[in-house]
């Protein structure tokens, strides 16, 4: 574990309308500039958590009960959500929530905001068209008229827009055809490689996050059940099995083999 | 008082004859508790019986169970005992290979599996199984396109044991009829911690005596309710599950799953439980963390509840004086009772503890918080409980005196011996293990024991006891269990046979460990960051020195090594009821211990 890690997020524990417990003791870091994959199934937590880094669990009444989460060395319970913002810390929320009724270049507009008290920062939305030359040609057209794919894009950008040092994405792959997944992870891929941005991805599409990913985690119930460097990951038996949809063999299984049982998951690390 | 001269089947015919209407078991289904009368209990059965016959059991025939404990268990026990078959119970979280070793050695003809996850496990194996003609499977979901021949539903097999029960309604009291104690009842294979596990043979004569032993010492009536959530090839779950409920006419009831018994057991409060060890600590851990959560003023008036009624915990309520009836009403009003009722024994007349050796510390906290926790001890090769305290006398750390039926006796080495109609008709295909045990007349038990005040305190298995390089003598599970009683600390093994001081290998309790961890602000994510965290080592190794403060000097541990993962079952280290496999262990982690013994490192703990 590096002592300066870019986020780190110490035995966090989430409650929503003080009842339902959501993350329970979890723990785990983004160092600087390295893409982290958070992976796990539906209602594990994994969104939870982004919402508490970012700070907008009150806006669900949710609420971190124990544990702290530093961004930078700083408590990020200290700044609103708009203070991180113009700190670095940039979440792209799970279904792309652009603005509908503005063009696409209105949206990235949008995003100067992050950048206002921040000496030497000019907006660039050159740099955003370079990644996504798709939205160059769509600049003037209203972005509720996008392609879903174009829209990932556009909310991607309106991120760089903001010149973050930590990126939350939610499940950039949600709702696109395969080969649109594939584009949009190179290019991330390819910021994360140019603009040193680290980042920490939430993903269901094992698969493709693995392919960018530096360092993983798997969720389970709020709590990790194992973490690991992503090729050692790609290697554990539950991993490949459960995440990867790959056999023990290695092959591509047939749905007719699905059991109605699940083989139980060790998670030995 | 004595049981009626009646087979386990001709007394469940009996309950159908004089309480038809009576509730007999209780399954509980998408939450629902479904009620089984004896009257049905006993129409089901026969059935059962009748369709083994349909599907060619021979005279004889052994069957063996491969499920979680619930009704379809029971009834198919029961069906085979009824037409003279032999039930043989397989642990349904065995991995294939020893479901196969098991049904293989019994000579199993057919086999009853819960679902489609067994039913996967015998197909697997069928090579190793020439003498297997069906399978029988509960919950058929997930099975239409399997085309093995072998495969039929529970029901359907119950459906053609009707067909046959109004074409011939006398079949089956012929048999019964004809039936006697002497004929064998169940195969119970030991859990096998040292070899392949053996069969233990046991009639239904050993049934009756331990029904009556239980009901002698237990206190088992009509009236009592327990809930059957232990395996049910495992001799003690067997014992309050089919021996004594059938003889005392009591209902049992059936979770929905293992996975559900605390809230199952909190919906039936039954007034008799019994728990192996490893269950009472869970219990200790859950009631551990609630505490350390709920933390302030509530924490302490626990502390100061458990203070102050600790020194009496094992005096019984009526021998306790008034201060102590006060303190106790005191606490009980304002923490006990919730916690009872937490952990689903605030009905409990009583709780026990068997099977295997449990941390004095551990009994002494259930004693403190009113619930009345009794030690028993048994073997499979007793059909159960052999000798068992009285609730009036619960000195602690020992086992009691042997129950109605059975007389218990120390051989020449200080050996347990036992005798008594519950003594087991010797290992299936066998012999010279058989010969082994049964020797003039008494079981040899291979516990060493010792009497205190007309009390048997185990001292630990023979083979076990240990000899330092100094000569001395170590009982290793005396040991572990002072370890174990730390909420931290889930297992202990130690290592000490022919070495220079004991020390031992530690699995950390992840749930306690985790939850300590978190409130100390110590980041872990998984197991193994868990037990290779330093503050981790810290926090054990102060656990292990308070423990060998208890311990003698020779028997205290010098060094220790935390296991980076759990012990598994799926790993060959521990058997199916959890007990360590010491050999393979022994092996597995033989240059973990070795490390233990080199002499570069400062011993520890200080």
């Amino acid at each position: 574990m590096a002592a300066a890690a870019l986020l780190d997020v110490n035995n966090v524990e989430v409650v929503y309308n003080r009842t339902v417990q959501v993350l329970r003791g979890l723990s785990l870091q983004v160092p600087q500039g390295q893409i982290v994959a958070l992976l796990g199934s539906n209602g594990a937590g994994k969104s939870t958590l982004l919402k508490a880094v970012s700070n907008l669990l009150a806006l669900e009444d949710g609420a971190v009960t124990a544990g702290s989460i530093r961004f930078e060395g700083r408590d990020v319970a200290a700044d609103p959500p708009h203070g991180l913002v113009r700190r670095g810390l940039f979440h792209v929320m799970e279904g792309r929530r652009i603005f509908e009724d503005l063009t696409v270049e209105e949206n990235l507009t949008a995003a100067t905001f992050a950048l206002a008290g921040r000496a030497g920062a000019a907006a660039d939305f050159d740099m955003v068209y370079e990644y996504f030359p798709r939205l160059r040609e769509r600049r003037r057209g209203l972005a509720g008229y996008l392609s879903g794919g174009e829209q990932q894009m556009l909310a991607i950008g309106r991120a760089l827009v903001a010149r973050p040092s930590l990126m939350l994405l939610d499940e950039p792959s949600l709702g696109l055809a395969p080969m649109l997944v594939e584009e949009i992870f190179a290019i991330i891929a390819r910021i994360n490689a140019e603009q040193k941005v680290s980042m920490l991805l939430v993903e269901q599409n094992a698969a493709v996050a693995f392919a960018v990913a530096h360092y993983g985690y798997i969720l389970e119930t709020g709590k990790v059940v194992i973490d690991g460097p992503v090729e050692r990951l790609m290697r554990d038996q539950d991993v490949r099995e459960f995440y990867l949809g790959l056999g023990g063999a290695g092959g591509e299984r047939s749905y007719r083999d699905v059991k109605h049982y699940k083989r139980r998951k060790r998670w030995l690390s | 008082m004595t049981l009626p001269e009646l087979t386990l089947p001709q007394m469940l015919r009996r309950n159908a004859q004089t309480m038809p209407s009576r509730l007999a078991l209780l399954q509980k289904d998408f939450g629902i508790w479904q009620p089984v009368t004896w009257a049905e209990y006993d129409r089901r059965a026969r059935h059962f019986g009748l369709g083994l016959l349909a599907l060619g059991l021979s005279e004889r025939g052994h069957v063996g169970i491969l499920s979680e404990n619930r009704v379809e268990w029971v009834v198919a026990q029961l069906g085979a005992g009824m037409v003279g078959g032999v039930a043989i119970g397989v642990y349904p979280t065995s991995p294939a290979n020893e479901v196969a070793y098991v049904l293989g050695h019994s000579e199993a003809e057919i086999v009853v599996c819960e679902d489609q996850e067994q039913t996967d496990k015998v197909l697997e194996r069928l090579g190793e199984l020439p003498r297997l003609k069906r399978i029988v499977v509960v919950d058929p979901k997930g099975l239409r396109h399997y085309e093995s021949p072998l495969i039929v539903s529970f029901a359907e097999l119950l459906s053609l044991g009707a067909e046959r029960d109004a074409a011939a309604p006398d079949a089956i009291e012929t048999r019964l009829a004809a039936q006697t104690l002497s004929d064998l009842a169940l195969i119970v294979y030991t859990s096998g911690s040292t070899g392949k596990p053996k069969g233990a043979m046991l009639s239904f004569r050993n049934m009756r005596a331990q029904a009556a032993g239980v009901i002698e010492r237990l206190g088992v009536g009509a009236q009592t309710t327990n809930l059957s959530y232990l395996p049910l090839c495992h001799v003690a779950e067997q014992m309050l599950t089919t021996m004594a409920p059938i003889y005392a006419g009591s209902c049992v009831s059936f979770g929905e799953s293992v996975r559900t018994v605390q809230e199952d057991l909190r919906e039936v409060a039954p007034s008799l439980f019994l728990g192996v060890p490893r269950i009472w600590e869970k219990l200790h851990a859950a009631i551990h963390i609630k505490m350390m959560e709920a933390g302030g003023w509530r924490r302490r008036l626990f502390e100061a509840g458990l203070a102050a009624c600790a020194p009496f915990a094992c005096k019984p309520p009526h021998e306790r004086s008034l201060r102590e009836r006060a303190l106790f009403g005191f606490y009980y009003l304002t923490v006990f009772r919730a916690l009872q009722n937490f952990v689903g024994l605030r009905k409990a007349q009583v709780a026990l503890t068997g099977a295997a050796p449990i941390p004095p510390r551990i009994v002494a906290f259930f004693r403190t918080i009113g619930v009345p926790l009794v030690e028993v001890y048994g073997l499979t090769e007793t059909s159960g409980m052999a000798t068992g305290q009285r609730r009036d006398t619960m000195r602690p750390g020992a086992v009691g005196e042997a129950v109605a039926g059975a007389t218990a006796k120390l051989g020449p080495d200080g050996e347990l011996l036992v005798r008594g109609e519950m003594v087991f008709e010797g290992y299936f295909r066998h012999p010279e293990a058989s010969g082994a045990v049964l020797r003039d007349g008494w079981l040899h038990t291979g516990d060493v024991a010792v009497l205190e005040g007309g009390q048997v305190r185990i001292v630990d298995r023979l083979k076990d006891i240990m000899i330092t390089a100094g000569g001395k003598n170590l009982s290793p599970s005396e040991i572990e269990n002072t370890v174990k009683g730390s909420a931290f600390i889930k297992e202990c093994i130690v290592v000490a046979d022919g070495r220079r001081y004991p020390s031992a290998l530690v699995q950390i309790d992840a749930e306690t460990v985790g939850k300590w961890a978190e409130e100390n602000r110590i980041p872990f994510t998984h197991f193994r960051s868990l037990a290779e965290h330093p503050r981790i080592r810290e926090l054990i190794e102060a656990e292990i020195g308070a423990a060998n403060a208890l311990l003698a000097p020779v028997a205290q541990l010098k060094r220790f090594h935390l296991l980076t993962k759990e012990l598994d079952h799926d790993d060959d280290e521990v058997t199916a009821t959890m007990k360590v496999r010491r050999a393979n262990i022994a092996s597995k982690y033989a240059a973990e211990i070795e490390a233990l013994y080199r002499p570069e490192r400062v011993p520890e703990p200080a």
